[in-house]
């Protein structure tokens, strides 16, 4: 099992890292939402992968509490706030920097951690250590995400995809945790998704604007 | 003793409260319903806290929950600090809200949403200083995030709900980081227990630390060191810090400024230990002393320049927060002590003095300082304590920050760390400089005729003189029994030295430090030979 195993738990991270960037650059944030639900999919593939190399009942449960939070709510939740801000404010800005060089940038960030990461003795995860630079690569896009839209709107799935390589991270070095910090986990980032999503709406119905270059006035 | 039920009533009170106002129609329920619920879970915190806090000072270990929660003397010093903030800035949100209602500010929604995220603030920080298991530390902290963000933006203005945007996205995004760190240490913790399951728990990652991956561990701190960092407002991560402390309601700001800030810095304390004990001390050390120094001087410039009265105490507070970092990096036993007391005497100051900032907004109706001026005319009561206020942040004697700002002096004399001492002290004079100007302006000027004559409630007052009550107290003589604890929280925080640190008492060991001979020159001491020497010695 071992031999197809990690092979296929690095090519699922392999998955992740193109899903993420589809993700960044889709034009408009309907898009976004279906293509962070098909990389959540990944997601708990990876978990779903890992828990049968590892033998670890913890990671299935994790899969199946990543479908229902990650695959089903998280997108749901942004589809239903994307259609309350109806003609409030424009949700679809194009982002402060080209798709080229989006894709650069990504390009440098995964390599920068695949070299740190290549660095790292770790015996937890020695088989897997593409898919934790993957981890570790998904958090700076998202990070990445966040830094280049204007749209705070699209900031959010940058927060996503920050929040899915955390928890690539964790079943990767934690697979034994106890299932109560997973799903204090999830629970986190449901919530989060649930306040930013309410946060963008109240921008949109009290500021009429979701452009973070018009969220400049507190400076200094 | 089972202090399990002590514990769920201090964890049941504002976890229960909001759940009840949760479930109470905000249109029909009138203000004082909710002001009953919140003083009644305030009160649950602030008994039970206490009896929690002065029982884990008289030596007991208090676990609750198998190990999933734990009380020692570090966290004793951090859940007394929310037992007594807490209360005091919610029975001065009472008057504050009733102003704001009253000014058509906020209505029958945003008092709901004000009460009830208030209950999950304070249940946030608890749960953040008691947790054990350091994945729940990091989820805790994340939750302070979360229940805190409509509180900064309650009041629904385009400038209220920039700066909650940008509180949320910047610590959502820079307490992620310290969740790597967080899985980095589980799993090399993992890799070296017996039973992976107990290597989620600080207290037993602790005794097993000096066998962990060096490297790893190093990596690990940095990433909790900027993840938590940002949530404690360090330099270079503390952008949303002066956006959300001026946007909240001023009671929110005194509860963020004077306890959560602790709350972070002591999750980052918990990593220095593990660190610590790894690697040996001098490694946290400079990273925290880097991020202090590099705070201190940053934001005293920004305290000076600033001219909205709510900004400035939020830069000076992230000043504060870098001279917490700057007495743990110089470290010693004077040194953390310096910074132990730093953070008691900061959280009583800073809740004080953003109090006070809603008494003049409550009175002029603006944060700008140059229309701020006679407040001691206009407010007497207001103005006598602003002045006591803005001494006590300066540092001047009777007040506590002086007491925690000379022994960071001392600590500093007695490690030789010249430069650093030099520069922070230069800081300080520029901070004190935009103080004194702040009560010569504000509190000593000539008041407007505009502004109404008379004080603001006694209900309004009473939080503020029980503060600066403290901070007197505090920085005249330091009560034995809270001198013992911050001895023994010292104790816990240098649990990787073979020695024990305190002497018994504050002054000896600041006398001892300063006469001791042949001290290692503090610049040799980081030499990255020293860090390998001391690993080693770990290791045997």
């Amino acid at each position: 099992m071992d031999m197809i195993g990690y092979p296929l738990v690095n090519a699922l991270g392999a998955c992740l890292i193109i899903t993420s960037m589809t993700v960044v650059l889709a034009k408009t944030m309907r898009a976004s939402a279906f293509l962070y639900s098909f990389q959540s999919l990944m997601l708990v593939a990876i978990l779903a992968s890992l828990g049968f190399v590892t033998s670890s009942s913890e990671l299935f449960t994790w899969s199946a509490t990543a479908f229902v939070t990650k695959v089903v709510l998280v997108p749901a939740i942004l589809l239903f706030t994307l259609k309350k801000i109806g003609g409030d404010a424009h949700a679809d800005l194009l982002p402060k920097i080209n798709s080229m060089k989006a894709v650069a940038l990504v390009a440098v960030e995964v390599f920068v951690c695949f070299v740190a990461v290549s660095g790292i003795e770790l015996p937890t995860a020695a088989e897997v250590k593409p898919t934790l630079a993957v981890a570790l690569a998904h958090f700076f896009i998202g990070l990445t995400c966040i830094v280049i839209q204007r749209s705070i709107f699209k900031q959010i799935f940058g927060y996503c995809l920050m929040e899915n390589g955390s928890h690539v991270a964790l079943a990767l070095l934690a697979p034994q945790a106890p299932e109560l910090v997973e799903i204090g986990v999830a629970t986190d980032a449901i919530f989060a998704v649930i306040i930013l999503s309410v946060l963008v709406w109240r921008m949109g119905h009290y500021a009429h604007t979701l452009d973070a270059d018009d969220l400049c006035e507190l400076k200094g | 003793m089972d202090y399990t039920i002590l514990f769920l009533i201090l964890m049941g009170c504002p976890l229960g409260a909001a759940f009840l106002m949760a479930l109470l129609p905000s249109k029909m329920t009138p203000r004082a319903v909710y002001a009953a619920i919140h003083v009644i879970e305030l009160a649950g915190v602030a008994v039970s806290g206490l009896v929690l806090v002065v029982s884990a000072f008289m030596g007991n270990d208090i676990f609750v929950v198998g190990e999933w929660f734990h009380i020692d003397g570090l966290s004793a010093l951090f859940l007394g600090l929310i037992a007594v903030i807490a209360p005091c800035t919610g029975v001065y949100s009472l008057p504050y809200i009733k102003h704001d209602v009253e000014d058509g500010k906020l209505g029958p929604s945003q008092v709901k949403q004000y009460y009830l995220f208030y209950g999950l603030f304070v249940f946030s920080m608890i749960l953040a200083v008691t947790s054990n298991n350091i994945i729940m530390m990091w989820v805790s902290v994340e939750a302070t995030t979360l229940s805190t963000v409509f509180l900064v933006g309650v009041y629904r203005t385009k400038l209220a709900l920039e700066a909650a945007w940008k509180y949320v996205i910047v610590c959502t995004a820079g307490v992620a980081f310290g969740m790597f760190g967080t899985l980095l240490i589980y799993a090399n913790a993992a890799d070296v227990m017996a039973d992976a399951h107990q290597a989620v728990f600080w207290t037993a990652i602790l005794p097993n630390a000096p066998l962990m991956d060096h490297s790893l561990m190093m990596i690990a701190f940095v990433f909790a060191a900027i993840g938590f960092g940002t949530k404690a407002g360090l330099f270079p991560m503390h952008t949303w810090l002066p956006d959300a402390h001026s946007e909240a309601p001023s009671p929110v700001s005194a509860l963020l400024s004077g306890v959560l800030l602790k709350c972070a810095i002591l999750i980052v304390l918990r990593f220095f230990i593990l660190t610590a004990a790894n690697v040996g001390d001098i490694f946290p050390q400079v990273v925290l002393l880097i991020l202090g120094v590099l705070s201190v001087v940053y934001a005293a410039f920004e305290v000076y320049r600033q001219n909205d009265l709510k900004r400035k105490l939020a830069y000076s507070s992230c000043e504060n927060i870098g001279l917490i970092a700057v007495c743990f990096g110089i470290g010693g036993p004077l040194g953390i002590i310096a910074g132990l007391v730093h953070c008691i005497a900061h959280g009583l100051t800073k809740a004080l003095m953003f109090c006070l900032s809603g008494n003049v907004m409550m009175k002029y109706h603006t944060r700008d300082l140059s229309k701020i001026s006679g407040i001691i005319s206009v407010a007497p009561v207001t103005g006598v304590l602003f002045v006591a206020g803005c001494l006590a942040l300066a540092g001047f004697p009777p007040f506590a920050l002086f007491v925690s700002e000379m022994l960071m002096i001392l600590a500093g004399v007695a490690a030789q760390a010249w430069w650093v001492l030099a520069v922070v002290l230069v800081a300080l004079v520029v901070v004190i400089m935009a103080l004194v100007h702040m009560i010569t302006g504000a509190a000593l000027g000539k008041a407007s005729e505009e502004v109404k004559r008379g004080d603001v409630s006694p209900l309004a007052l009473a939080p503020e003189v029980i503060f600066l009550a403290l901070i007197v107290l505090l920085g005249v003589a330091l009560p034995g029994p809270l001198a013992g604890s911050i001895e023994d929280a010292s104790a816990i925080v240098m649990v990787y030295e073979d020695e024990n640190p305190a002497n018994g008492n504050l002054f000896v060991d600041a006398l001892e430090a300063l006469g001791a001979q042949e001290q290692p020159e503090f610049n040799d001491a980081m030499d990255v030979s020293d860090v390998s020497e001391e690993t080693e010695e770990v290791l045997e």
